[in-house]
């Protein structure tokens, strides 16, 4: 008998007789675990379970992109300053060292009474436990003419690492100089708080350097900058004087493609020449498809003791998709965090112990304001039992008190070091 | 990179056999009284607590990698190199604000010092 035989073993027949076991656990060595979306929260999902169940969990990861592009890191690609290569990784370690499975395929629906995934390409899966990580939506048809426009190339996104990262820049270094450049900001929440103000400062430092009398605006519907807010407004005033304008509590309701025109809920229409339109955000396709999207029809509502969909049993949600806890952002980061609190969970209920009472995550978020120096935010949340919810501890976490390129240097140990401990 | 994922190996070994090492400790009263539930009961904390333990580490890895094992040349401090003692001390004096830095400061501030302890535990030097 090896070692991961009886490790598994062990585990599992400790929870068939252990009284305060909270479910009836099953052999750990058996037990299918499947994994939807290979982003920062199901990677690094299936490495965990794999490595806290010594092993011994079988753990199938479906992703339909061949290789992990990481959207931290993908502003400084669209501002020129950095490549795809910088920001590409493989998935090839998550099965060469850590024994799981690689699916490139797409989940089309979840069976919760047969316990089944059904794949694109046809065949069917079983699972004991399901981890659903499916990231972010755009909801293109809440503004008029979007889905029109991205059709026929006048509109990008690039909310999704990959193409439109690469598309988006195309279209920077084909815009004439005193061209404008404008993005639009939906309500929060979106995926990454910090992103749509990072990404003005990194088309300003494209244009600084290429194209000095372009402008950037920024439209956004919230009431302020939604992070990070007086750190961006300096580093605008001081890095990109005249060039970056911000307009508050504007709300983008519809696009004309012909005339590249925005249209506000309030204000009068403006035209630009390149238009990055980012629309209100819910939880991925298979969340909302498969009825577990509970609030408002657009984020999954969590147990956050082991990140269970509360409308169903064993189907676990992580990272963007999820309603958040107070102060939580959609982040990477955040993603990564989710997947160790549940992996263990999981782990713990497939064995039969005891799901951890005390789970603690963390965030750190840096954004580069020109093409090294960087300003960061980091929290720390602990799980408060009162309230079943994770709250920030008083007097803990903070922003930077000014863009340093030491900063830079760690942003890119984080970037490094987090996509390692994701998928390496 | 094979040195990595020496380490890495090297890492992982080390805290799988101490889980072992638990269970096979508790492994011996658990097949002779069969149904005590308070053996039963220790059994399954020792390994849950252990597992907690090492979920907790977790947190740290995203920036110094996973078992604080860094990426090589990746401009983040190594913690691999610290044992358990220095880990500690740095951790709390992160954590008074003797020690200044740019993140850390206000990270630690986030954890018990009982967390803290835990953390040194698992990821120092063995």
């Amino acid at each position: 008998m090896n070692r991961r035989h009886f490790l598994g073993q062990s585990l599992a027949s400790a929870g068939l007789l252990a009284g305060c076991a909270s479910s009836a656990p099953i052999n750990i060595s058996k037990a299918q675990v499947v994994v939807i979306g290979g982003g920062y929260g199901g990677a690094t999902a299936a490495k965990y379970i794999r490595m806290f169940s010594n092993n011994t969990a079988q753990v199938t990861l479906i992703e339909p992109n061949a290789d992990f592009i990481s959207c931290p890191m993908s502003n400084l690609v669209i501002g020129g300053s950095r490549t795809m290569a910088e920001i590409t990784s493989p998935y090839e370690n998550l099965s060469k060292r850590h024994g799981v499975k690689l699916i490139k395929d797409m989940v089309e629906s979840i069976d919760q009474k047969q316990k089944t995934v059904k794949l694109a390409s046809g065949s069917t899966i079983k699972y004991d436990k399901l981890v659903v990580s499916p990231g972010v939506n755009l909801m293109m048809d809440q503004i008029k003419g979007l889905a029109e426009a991205n059709q026929a190339g006048v509109t990008i996104q690039a909310w999704k690492a990959g193409p439109e990262t690469v598309a988006l820049h195309q279209q920077l270094a084909a815009m004439r100089d005193g061209g404008v450049y404008a993005i639009s900001i939906p309500e929060a929440p979106f995926r990454c708080p910090p992103g749509p103000y990072e990404r003005a400062c990194q088309v300003a430092s494209y244009f600084k350097k290429n194209k000095p009398k372009s402008k950037v605006l920024i439209f956004d519907a919230n009431a302020d900058i939604v992070s990070k807010a007086g750190l961006f407004r300096k580093a605008w005033a001081t890095l990109y004087p005249g060039m970056i304008e911000y307009h508050p509590k504007f709300n983008v309701v519809a696009v004309d493609a012909k005339t590249k025109t925005l249209k506000f809920e309030v204000q009068d229409d403006v035209k630009a020449d390149v238009l990055n339109i980012l629309p209100l955000m819910r939880a991925g396709d298979i969340a909302v498809k498969s009825g577990i999207a509970n609030a408002n029809g657009r984020w999954v509502q969590v147990n956050f003791l082991n990140f269970e969909a509360t409308a169903a049993k064993d189907i676990h949600v992580l990272g963007d998709s999820i309603q958040v806890a107070p102060l939580m952002p959609k982040s990477g980061h955040m993603a990564n965090s989710h997947a160790k609190v549940a992996a263990a969970a999981i782990v713990a209920e497939l064995g039969g112990l005891e799901v951890n009472s005390a789970p603690v995550l963390t965030n750190t978020c840096y954004s580069f304001v020109d093409a090294t120096q960087v300003v960061h935010v980091a929290s720390v949340h602990q799980y408060n039992a009162e309230e079943k919810t994770f709250k920030t501890v008083p007097g803990s976490g903070g922003l930077s008190p000014e863009p340093t390129t030491l900063e830079g240097i760690y942003a890119w140990g984080w970037a490094k070091n987090i996509w390692a401990d994701s998928l390496a | 990179m094979p040195l990595i994922h020496f380490q890495q190996l090297m890492k992982f070994s080390a805290i799988n056999l101490s889980l072992l090492g638990l269970i096979l400790i508790t492994s011996p009263s658990f097949a002779q009284t069969s149904a005590s539930n308070m053996n039963n009961r220790s059994l399954a904390a020792t390994s849950a607590s252990n597992m907690n333990n090492r979920s907790l580490a977790a947190t740290c890895a995203n920036c110094h990698g996973t078992n604080g094992v860094v990426v090589p040349n990746s401009g983040m401090p190594d913690i691999g190199q610290l044992s358990k003692d220095e880990m500690l001390t740095k951790l709390m004096a992160y954590k008074s604000g003797a020690q200044p830095g740019t993140i850390m400061p206000q990270l630690a501030k986030g954890y018990t010092d009982e967390q803290l302890n835990t953390i040194a535990s698992v990821l120092g030097k063995k």
